[in-house]
């Protein structure tokens, strides 16, 4: 669960931490693959499979890490002609995605990586919290009628 | 695990379709895309072999209006069917709010569904999960097949518990019953925020009157209470 202001603060870092690497987006995603938060631009990427794809990704690299014996590789990078990507863990079962292009390097962009790495931490453990403590989200509805049917 | 953004006014609900090799949760999905016209889909996503087999999964992502005053995002994946892949489907079940497990009709293939079942379950512990927090739906597939299993013995084998899932006959290459089924799994994942919560709102506790498989008056679960009452 992510508040207004929980999504403006991580935005807030995301967008800091783009200015600094000069990479082209960067997002928060879940290891379910849900898309949390973002800054930047990807033009007509569909986000959604983005994420997914990338949770997957890791998933599966993590899965490699167990076992070759090491809890966890923290970061993973893709490498490609004109763009590229990173990916490094978090806590609370999260990842930052980050695509960059020929303006920057991947050194600059795994060292500032890091650092909005810390803070963001931070931000999801100050979610996490409050959500163990927020009232459910209720509606008005009853919704295994035929009111809510997807066509 | 459900994600709900109150900023932008969104929840995320992540569906996956489990089952037996072949039993077609991939068909599910290519049927979905082709018939869903009015919510915004995404691109179909398929992470196959060359022989079009699943190799990790198939995505497919529908942005709804199906909740007041948020935009309900489906994600829908598939598990590879295959044995060998049970790590990869270990890793999709990561983050699962609801399952579709379909059951492939073929008298022959029997075996292998009660299996794909089992493993189904041994993943959810494996995630810290179980069918009893997690909604799922029944698929009874390949319906048209000359040798379909009688839906009385595949009620019988997949749908005999105490909690009663839902249950729908389908042929999803044809698209019948795969727009039921996924709605039914929708509306379930959805009662959980209703504030007027009925007694069927767990989907599990009682049979539900829209389910789509007949009544089987000598079904060998009376007593159980019939799922199309």
């Amino acid at each position: 669960m992510l508040t207004a202001e929980d999504q403006m603060a991580i935005e807030q870092r995301l967008a800091d931490f783009l200015n600094k690497s000069e990479a082209q987006w960067s997002a928060l995603v879940d290891k379910g693959g849900n898309l949390f938060a973002q800054s930047g631009d990807t033009g007509t990427l569909d986000l959604s499979i983005l994420s997914a794809l990338a949770a997957g990704s890791f998933a599966a690299t993590h899965e490699l890490a167990k076992r070759l014996g090491e809890s966890e590789f923290s970061a993973l990078y893709h490498e490609g002609h004109g763009q590229h990507i990173l990916m490094s863990a978090l806590h609370h079962e999260c990842l930052l995605v980050t695509i960059f292009g020929e303006k920057t390097n991947i050194g600059l962009v795994r060292f500032y990586a890091q650092q909005v790495t810390v803070s963001l931490n931070e931000l999801l453990k100050g979610a996490s919290e409050k959500e163990a403590t927020a009232e459910p989200l209720q509606l008005e509805g009853n919704f295994l009628d035929n009111q809510a049917t997807i066509t | 695990m459900a994600f709900i953004n109150y900023s932008s006014r969104e929840i995320q609900l992540k569906i996956v379709y489990y089952g037996a090799a072949l039993c077609g949760k991939t068909t599910n999905l290519v049927t979905l895309h082709k018939q869903i016209t009015h919510a915004q889909k995404g691109e179909l996503v398929s992470l196959a072999t060359d022989a079009d087999r699943t190799l990790f999964f198939d995505f497919l992502s529908l942005n709804t209006k199906t909740l007041p005053g948020f935009t309900t995002r489906f994600q829908l994946y598939t598990v590879p069917g295959q044995a060998i892949y049970n790590t990869t489907r270990q890793l999709v079940l990561k983050g699962v709010d609801g399952i579709v497990f379909v059951v492939d009709s073929h008298w022959d293939k029997m075996a292998d569904n009660v299996e794909s079942f089992a493993n189904l379950q041994e993943n959810l512990i494996e995630n810290h999960l179980s069918l009893v927090q997690i909604p799922y739906v029944l698929q009874y597939n390949k319906r048209d097949i000359p040798n379909a299993a009688p839906i009385n013995y595949l009620e019988y084998t997949f749908n005999n518990r105490a909690n009663r899932a839902l249950a729908f006959e389908a042929v999803a290459a044809t698209g019948v019953g795969v727009l039921e089924t996924l709605n039914a799994a929708a509306r379930l994942l959805l009662a959980k925020y209703s504030k007027t919560p009925n007694a069927n709102v767990t989907g599990m506790s009682r049979p539900n009157p829209t389910v789509a498989v007949p009544p089987q008056s000598d079904s060998p679960q009376v007593g159980a209470g019939n799922v199309a009452a």
